[in-house]
Protein backbone atom coordinates (compact mmCIF):
# COMPACT_ATOMS: atom_id res chain seq x y z
CA UNK A 1 0.00 0.00 0.00
CA UNK A 2 1.52 3.83 -0.44
CA UNK A 3 1.80 6.02 2.19
CA UNK A 4 0.09 8.90 0.53
CA UNK A 5 -2.57 7.34 0.46
CA UNK A 6 -5.88 9.98 2.19
CA UNK A 7 -7.84 8.08 4.74
CA UNK A 8 -11.56 8.82 4.07
CA UNK A 9 -13.21 10.29 6.70
CA UNK A 10 -15.33 8.24 9.53
CA UNK A 11 -18.24 9.94 8.43
CA UNK A 12 -17.83 9.55 4.71
CA UNK A 13 -17.68 5.82 5.42
CA UNK A 14 -20.48 5.21 7.81
CA UNK A 15 -22.76 7.32 5.27
CA UNK A 16 -22.20 4.67 2.86
CA UNK A 17 -22.33 1.72 4.66
CA UNK A 18 -25.77 3.06 6.25
CA UNK A 19 -26.49 3.79 2.37
CA UNK A 20 -25.87 0.78 1.16
CA UNK A 21 -28.41 -0.89 3.87
CA UNK A 22 -30.96 1.51 3.93
CA UNK A 23 -31.03 0.99 -0.09
CA UNK A 24 -32.14 -3.22 0.68
CA UNK A 25 -35.87 -4.01 -0.43
CA UNK A 26 -36.83 -5.58 3.01
CA UNK A 27 -37.53 -9.08 2.14
CA UNK A 28 -34.33 -10.03 1.15
CA UNK A 29 -34.84 -13.87 2.31
CA UNK A 30 -32.12 -16.27 1.02
CA UNK A 31 -34.45 -18.74 -1.85
CA UNK A 32 -34.84 -22.30 -0.09
CA UNK A 33 -33.30 -24.98 -2.30
CA UNK A 34 -34.05 -28.78 -2.49
CA UNK A 35 -32.15 -31.54 -4.44
CA UNK A 36 -33.64 -32.39 -7.79
CA UNK A 37 -33.35 -35.07 -9.43
CA UNK A 38 -33.23 -36.02 -12.83
CA UNK A 39 -32.76 -32.08 -14.14
CA UNK A 40 -28.81 -31.98 -14.75
CA UNK A 41 -27.38 -31.82 -18.04
CA UNK A 42 -24.21 -34.00 -18.21
CA UNK A 43 -21.11 -33.35 -16.15
CA UNK A 44 -23.43 -30.45 -14.69
CA UNK A 45 -24.32 -32.50 -11.72
CA UNK A 46 -24.26 -31.02 -7.98
CA UNK A 47 -22.93 -34.29 -6.86
CA UNK A 48 -22.64 -38.02 -6.30
CA UNK A 49 -23.96 -39.78 -9.45
CA UNK A 50 -24.11 -43.24 -8.18
CA UNK A 51 -22.41 -46.43 -7.76
CA UNK A 52 -18.44 -45.87 -9.74
CA UNK A 53 -19.11 -42.31 -9.87
CA UNK A 54 -17.75 -39.97 -6.43
CA UNK A 55 -17.69 -37.01 -7.67
CA UNK A 56 -19.72 -33.92 -9.15
CA UNK A 57 -19.77 -33.11 -12.47
CA UNK A 58 -19.61 -36.92 -13.82
CA UNK A 59 -23.11 -37.58 -14.79
CA UNK A 60 -23.12 -39.05 -18.50
CA UNK A 61 -26.31 -38.09 -20.44
CA UNK A 62 -28.75 -34.88 -19.68
CA UNK A 63 -31.15 -35.55 -16.82
CA UNK A 64 -29.81 -38.61 -15.63
CA UNK A 65 -32.50 -40.06 -13.46
CA UNK A 66 -29.63 -40.21 -10.30
CA UNK A 67 -28.11 -37.08 -10.75
CA UNK A 68 -29.35 -34.30 -8.85
CA UNK A 69 -28.85 -30.07 -8.97
CA UNK A 70 -30.07 -27.50 -5.97
CA UNK A 71 -33.01 -25.49 -7.70
CA UNK A 72 -35.23 -23.25 -5.88
CA UNK A 73 -37.70 -24.67 -3.58
CA UNK A 74 -40.86 -25.53 -5.11
CA UNK A 75 -39.50 -25.22 -8.73
CA UNK A 76 -37.76 -29.07 -9.22
CA UNK A 77 -41.54 -30.50 -10.25
CA UNK A 78 -42.10 -27.75 -12.72
CA UNK A 79 -38.77 -28.63 -14.28
CA UNK A 80 -38.88 -30.29 -17.28
CA UNK A 81 -37.07 -33.70 -17.73
CA UNK A 82 -37.00 -35.58 -20.53
CA UNK A 83 -36.12 -39.09 -18.95
CA UNK A 84 -38.57 -38.85 -15.75
CA UNK A 85 -41.80 -40.76 -16.02
CA UNK A 86 -43.89 -37.69 -14.57
CA UNK A 87 -41.76 -35.60 -17.52
CA UNK A 88 -40.52 -33.33 -14.93
CA UNK A 89 -38.02 -33.52 -12.17
CA UNK A 90 -38.08 -35.51 -9.28
CA UNK A 91 -37.53 -34.95 -5.59
CA UNK A 92 -36.11 -38.37 -5.32
CA UNK A 93 -33.89 -40.39 -7.81
CA UNK A 94 -35.56 -42.45 -10.40
CA UNK A 95 -35.18 -45.02 -13.11
CA UNK A 96 -35.12 -43.07 -16.30
CA UNK A 97 -37.36 -43.62 -19.55
CA UNK A 98 -35.81 -43.69 -22.69
CA UNK A 99 -36.06 -40.42 -24.16
CA UNK B 1 3.53 -50.03 -6.03
CA UNK B 2 6.50 -51.47 -7.73
CA UNK B 3 8.70 -49.04 -9.89
CA UNK B 4 7.93 -51.40 -13.07
CA UNK B 5 3.81 -50.35 -12.81
CA UNK B 6 4.72 -46.90 -12.20
CA UNK B 7 6.58 -47.00 -15.18
CA UNK B 8 4.09 -48.70 -17.35
CA UNK B 9 1.49 -46.27 -15.66
CA UNK B 10 3.51 -43.43 -16.48
CA UNK B 11 3.67 -45.09 -19.99
CA UNK B 12 0.31 -45.53 -20.73
CA UNK B 13 -1.03 -42.28 -19.06
CA UNK B 14 1.81 -40.07 -21.64
CA UNK B 15 0.62 -42.26 -24.57
CA UNK B 16 -3.25 -41.02 -23.76
CA UNK B 17 -2.24 -37.60 -24.29
CA UNK B 18 -0.07 -38.13 -27.62
CA UNK B 19 -0.92 -39.32 -30.79
CA UNK B 20 2.67 -40.12 -32.10
CA UNK B 21 3.26 -42.19 -29.37
CA UNK B 22 2.70 -46.47 -30.02
CA UNK B 23 0.31 -47.77 -27.95
CA UNK B 24 1.62 -49.26 -24.68
CA UNK B 25 3.33 -52.33 -24.79
CA UNK B 26 1.93 -55.55 -23.04
CA UNK B 27 -1.73 -54.42 -23.40
CA UNK B 28 -3.89 -57.22 -24.10
CA UNK B 29 -7.88 -57.71 -25.71
CA UNK B 30 -10.20 -60.01 -24.60
CA UNK B 31 -10.30 -61.98 -28.04
CA UNK B 32 -6.59 -61.89 -28.65
CA UNK B 33 -7.14 -59.26 -31.34
CA UNK B 34 -4.72 -56.44 -32.09
CA UNK B 35 -5.42 -53.50 -28.87
CA UNK B 36 -3.35 -50.55 -30.84
CA UNK B 37 -6.86 -49.78 -32.44
CA UNK B 38 -8.86 -50.21 -29.18
CA UNK B 39 -6.69 -47.82 -27.47
CA UNK B 40 -6.89 -45.54 -30.09
CA UNK B 41 -10.77 -44.99 -29.12
CA UNK B 42 -9.97 -44.89 -25.68
CA UNK B 43 -6.88 -42.26 -26.53
CA UNK B 44 -9.70 -40.15 -28.68
CA UNK B 45 -12.64 -40.64 -25.99
CA UNK B 46 -10.31 -39.05 -23.69
CA UNK B 47 -9.33 -35.69 -25.21
CA UNK B 48 -12.48 -35.84 -26.91
CA UNK B 49 -14.51 -35.52 -23.41
CA UNK B 50 -12.18 -32.94 -21.84
CA UNK B 51 -12.62 -30.78 -25.16
CA UNK B 52 -16.14 -30.86 -24.74
CA UNK B 53 -15.78 -29.99 -20.61
CA UNK B 54 -14.12 -26.96 -21.59
CA UNK B 55 -16.68 -26.24 -24.22
CA UNK B 56 -19.06 -26.38 -21.41
CA UNK B 57 -17.17 -24.20 -19.16
CA UNK B 58 -16.24 -21.35 -21.67
CA UNK B 59 -19.26 -21.24 -23.82
CA UNK B 60 -18.68 -17.69 -24.78
CA UNK B 61 -15.03 -18.21 -26.17
CA UNK B 62 -16.14 -21.02 -28.23
CA UNK B 63 -18.77 -19.29 -30.05
CA UNK B 64 -16.02 -16.06 -30.49
CA UNK B 65 -13.57 -17.59 -32.01
CA UNK B 66 -15.83 -20.81 -33.34
CA UNK B 67 -15.74 -24.61 -32.60
CA UNK B 68 -13.42 -25.36 -34.65
CA UNK B 69 -10.61 -23.08 -33.51
CA UNK B 70 -12.18 -23.19 -30.17
CA UNK B 71 -11.45 -27.10 -30.37
CA UNK B 72 -8.13 -26.97 -31.69
CA UNK B 73 -7.25 -24.65 -29.11
CA UNK B 74 -8.52 -26.91 -26.20
CA UNK B 75 -6.83 -29.93 -27.72
CA UNK B 76 -3.92 -28.59 -27.35
CA UNK B 77 -4.38 -27.51 -23.93
CA UNK B 78 -5.88 -31.06 -22.65
CA UNK B 79 -2.90 -32.55 -23.95
CA UNK B 80 -0.61 -30.16 -22.39
CA UNK B 81 -2.38 -30.09 -18.88
CA UNK B 82 -4.42 -32.95 -18.38
CA UNK B 83 -6.84 -32.57 -14.86
CA UNK B 84 -5.66 -32.71 -11.67
CA UNK B 85 -9.06 -34.10 -9.98
CA UNK B 86 -11.89 -35.93 -11.18
CA UNK B 87 -14.20 -33.05 -11.09
CA UNK B 88 -14.51 -32.00 -14.34
CA UNK B 89 -16.92 -29.26 -13.59
CA UNK B 90 -13.58 -27.30 -12.04
CA UNK B 91 -11.63 -28.09 -15.23
CA UNK B 92 -9.80 -25.53 -17.17
CA UNK B 93 -8.62 -22.91 -14.16
CA UNK B 94 -4.98 -22.95 -16.23
CA UNK B 95 -7.38 -22.29 -19.14
CA UNK B 96 -7.22 -18.44 -19.27
CA UNK B 97 -3.62 -17.98 -18.78
CA UNK B 98 -3.05 -20.24 -21.65
CA UNK B 99 -5.40 -18.65 -24.17
CA UNK B 100 -3.54 -15.45 -23.34
CA UNK B 101 -0.15 -17.07 -24.04
CA UNK B 102 -1.93 -18.80 -27.50
CA UNK B 103 -3.60 -15.73 -28.61
CA UNK B 104 -0.05 -14.12 -28.15
CA UNK B 105 1.34 -16.49 -30.37
CA UNK B 106 -1.29 -18.03 -33.03
CA UNK B 107 -3.98 -15.03 -33.51
CA UNK B 108 -3.33 -12.77 -36.70
CA UNK B 109 -1.58 -9.57 -34.81
CA UNK B 110 -4.16 -7.63 -32.37
CA UNK B 111 -6.89 -10.21 -32.89
CA UNK B 112 -9.15 -11.46 -29.61
CA UNK B 113 -6.80 -9.48 -27.23
CA UNK B 114 -10.03 -9.75 -24.76
CA UNK B 115 -9.72 -13.42 -25.40
CA UNK B 116 -8.14 -14.70 -21.98
CA UNK B 117 -9.85 -11.97 -20.19
CA UNK B 118 -13.31 -13.29 -21.03
CA UNK B 119 -12.52 -17.21 -20.03
CA UNK B 120 -11.13 -15.70 -16.87
CA UNK B 121 -14.99 -14.31 -16.79
CA UNK B 122 -16.05 -17.91 -17.87
CA UNK B 123 -14.04 -19.63 -15.36
CA UNK B 124 -14.90 -17.48 -12.39
CA UNK B 125 -18.59 -18.33 -13.48
CA UNK B 126 -18.14 -21.72 -12.96
CA UNK B 127 -16.08 -21.08 -9.27
CA UNK B 128 -18.99 -19.11 -8.69
CA UNK B 129 -21.48 -21.29 -9.14
CA UNK B 130 -19.77 -24.06 -6.68
CA UNK B 131 -19.08 -22.07 -4.25
CA UNK B 132 -20.20 -22.52 -0.28
CA UNK B 133 -23.18 -20.40 0.46
CA UNK B 134 -23.00 -18.01 3.21
CA UNK B 135 -25.59 -15.94 4.65
CA UNK B 136 -25.65 -12.35 4.40
CA UNK B 137 -24.37 -9.97 7.45
CA UNK B 138 -26.71 -9.43 10.42
CA UNK B 139 -28.21 -6.38 10.85
CA UNK B 140 -27.21 -6.23 14.37
CA UNK B 141 -24.19 -6.26 12.72
CA UNK B 142 -24.72 -3.42 10.83
CA UNK B 143 -25.82 -1.26 13.67
CA UNK B 144 -22.53 -1.94 15.84
CA UNK B 145 -20.32 -0.76 12.90
CA UNK B 146 -22.82 2.31 12.42
CA UNK B 147 -22.35 2.89 16.16
CA UNK B 148 -18.81 2.85 16.75
CA UNK B 149 -17.92 6.65 15.54
CA UNK B 150 -14.24 7.16 14.52
CA UNK B 151 -13.51 3.70 14.99
CA UNK B 152 -15.45 1.93 11.82
CA UNK B 153 -12.23 2.90 9.97
CA UNK B 154 -11.12 -0.18 11.76
CA UNK B 155 -13.87 -2.70 10.82
CA UNK B 156 -13.27 -5.31 8.70
CA UNK B 157 -15.50 -7.02 5.95
CA UNK B 158 -16.30 -10.30 4.83
CA UNK B 159 -17.26 -11.24 1.25
CA UNK B 160 -19.51 -13.75 -0.61
CA UNK B 161 -16.89 -16.79 -0.91
CA UNK B 162 -18.58 -16.93 -4.69
CA UNK B 163 -17.49 -13.37 -5.39
CA UNK B 164 -14.12 -12.71 -7.80
CA UNK B 165 -12.88 -9.78 -9.40
CA UNK B 166 -11.88 -9.82 -13.68
CA UNK B 167 -9.70 -6.64 -14.33
CA UNK B 168 -9.15 -6.63 -18.09
CA UNK B 169 -8.32 -3.79 -20.47
CA UNK B 170 -11.13 -4.74 -22.59
CA UNK B 171 -14.54 -4.20 -22.24
CA UNK B 172 -14.74 -8.02 -21.31
CA UNK B 173 -17.80 -8.02 -18.98
CA UNK B 174 -20.08 -6.12 -21.84
CA UNK B 175 -18.81 -8.39 -24.60
CA UNK B 176 -20.02 -11.25 -21.74
CA UNK B 177 -22.94 -9.71 -22.15
CA UNK B 178 -23.91 -9.24 -24.78
CA UNK B 179 -23.45 -13.06 -26.14
CA UNK B 180 -25.81 -13.73 -23.59
CA UNK B 181 -28.58 -11.05 -25.30
CA UNK B 182 -27.78 -12.17 -29.14
CA UNK B 183 -26.99 -8.48 -29.16
CA UNK B 184 -24.38 -7.83 -31.44
CA UNK B 185 -21.00 -7.70 -30.00
CA UNK B 186 -18.96 -7.40 -33.28
CA UNK B 187 -20.64 -3.73 -33.40
CA UNK B 188 -19.15 -3.25 -29.30
CA UNK B 189 -16.58 -0.90 -28.93
CA UNK B 190 -14.71 -3.13 -26.46
CA UNK B 191 -11.52 -1.79 -26.63
CA UNK B 192 -12.05 0.06 -23.33
CA UNK B 193 -10.94 -0.72 -19.62
CA UNK B 194 -13.70 -2.83 -17.95
CA UNK B 195 -13.90 -4.53 -14.64
CA UNK B 196 -15.99 -7.38 -13.96
CA UNK B 197 -17.11 -8.70 -10.25
CA UNK B 198 -18.72 -12.13 -10.85
CA UNK B 199 -20.54 -13.32 -7.92
CA UNK B 200 -23.72 -15.53 -7.24
CA UNK B 201 -27.02 -14.37 -5.52
CA UNK B 202 -29.07 -17.16 -4.64
CA UNK B 203 -28.80 -19.45 -7.23
CA UNK B 204 -28.16 -17.18 -9.98
CA UNK B 205 -24.23 -16.15 -11.33
CA UNK B 206 -24.47 -12.42 -12.25
CA UNK B 207 -21.36 -10.61 -14.11
CA UNK B 208 -21.77 -7.18 -13.14
CA UNK B 209 -19.16 -4.58 -15.32
CA UNK B 210 -18.07 -2.34 -12.79
CA UNK B 211 -15.43 0.51 -12.58
CA UNK B 212 -11.59 -0.29 -11.26
CA UNK B 213 -12.41 0.89 -7.88
CA UNK B 214 -14.97 -0.79 -6.96
CA UNK B 215 -12.90 -3.71 -8.32
CA UNK B 216 -9.84 -2.66 -6.45
CA UNK B 217 -11.50 -2.02 -3.24
CA UNK B 218 -13.38 -5.63 -3.89
CA UNK B 219 -10.01 -6.90 -3.85
CA UNK B 220 -8.60 -4.67 -1.20
CA UNK B 221 -11.35 -6.32 1.31
CA UNK B 222 -11.15 -9.83 0.44
CA UNK B 223 -7.11 -9.17 1.04
CA UNK B 224 -8.13 -8.58 4.53
CA UNK B 225 -7.63 -4.61 4.72
CA UNK B 226 -9.48 -2.67 6.91
CA UNK B 227 -12.83 -0.88 5.65
CA UNK B 228 -10.68 2.64 5.58
CA UNK B 229 -7.65 1.30 4.06
CA UNK B 230 -10.00 -0.51 1.26
CA UNK B 231 -11.40 2.76 0.63
CA UNK B 232 -8.95 4.54 0.79
CA UNK B 233 -7.03 2.49 -1.93
CA UNK B 234 -9.90 2.15 -4.10
CA UNK B 235 -10.30 5.92 -4.15
CA UNK B 236 -6.75 6.70 -4.85
CA UNK B 237 -6.31 8.58 -7.99
CA UNK B 238 -9.36 7.50 -8.91
CA UNK B 239 -12.21 10.27 -8.13
CA UNK B 240 -15.18 8.36 -10.09
CA UNK B 241 -14.69 5.80 -7.23
CA UNK B 242 -18.45 5.49 -5.87
CA UNK B 243 -17.83 3.99 -2.70
CA UNK B 244 -21.52 4.32 -1.48
CA UNK B 245 -23.12 2.78 -5.35
CA UNK B 246 -20.49 -0.36 -4.86
CA UNK B 247 -21.60 -1.14 -1.04
CA UNK B 248 -25.01 -0.81 -2.48
CA UNK B 249 -24.65 -3.33 -5.43
CA UNK B 250 -22.73 -6.08 -2.63
CA UNK B 251 -25.68 -5.56 -0.24
CA UNK B 252 -27.76 -5.94 -2.74
CA UNK B 253 -26.56 -9.30 -4.02
CA UNK B 254 -26.09 -10.50 -0.30
CA UNK B 255 -22.29 -10.32 -0.82
CA UNK B 256 -21.24 -8.65 2.63
CA UNK B 257 -21.32 -11.56 4.79
CA UNK B 258 -20.29 -10.43 7.85
CA UNK B 259 -18.71 -7.37 9.68
CA UNK B 260 -15.49 -7.86 12.48
CA UNK B 261 -15.41 -5.08 14.78
CA UNK B 262 -11.88 -3.40 15.21
CA UNK B 263 -9.15 -5.51 16.76
CA UNK B 264 -7.43 -3.02 18.96
CA UNK B 265 -9.96 -2.41 22.28
CA UNK B 266 -12.13 0.55 22.65
CA UNK B 267 -10.02 3.55 24.43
Amino acid sequence: MQATVTKLPATVLALALGAAFTSLPAAAQPADKEKCYGVALKGKNDCAAGPGTTCAGTSKADHQGNAWSYVAKGSCEKTASKTSPTGFGKLESFKEKKA
Amino acid sequence: MTLATDLRQADFAAALLDPERPCPANLVAWNGSDPSARFAVYRNNVVFSLIEALADTFPVARRVVGTESFCSMAAAFVRGHPPHSCVLAQYGEAFPDFVADFVTHFAPAGELPYLADLCRIEMARVRAYHAADLDPVAPDAVNAALACGEDIADITLSLHPSLSVVESDYAVASLWAADQTDADADAMSWDRPESALILRDGLDVLVRPVNLGSARFVQAVQQGLSFGSAAAVAAHGRPAFDLSATLTMLVRHSALTAIHPPFREPS
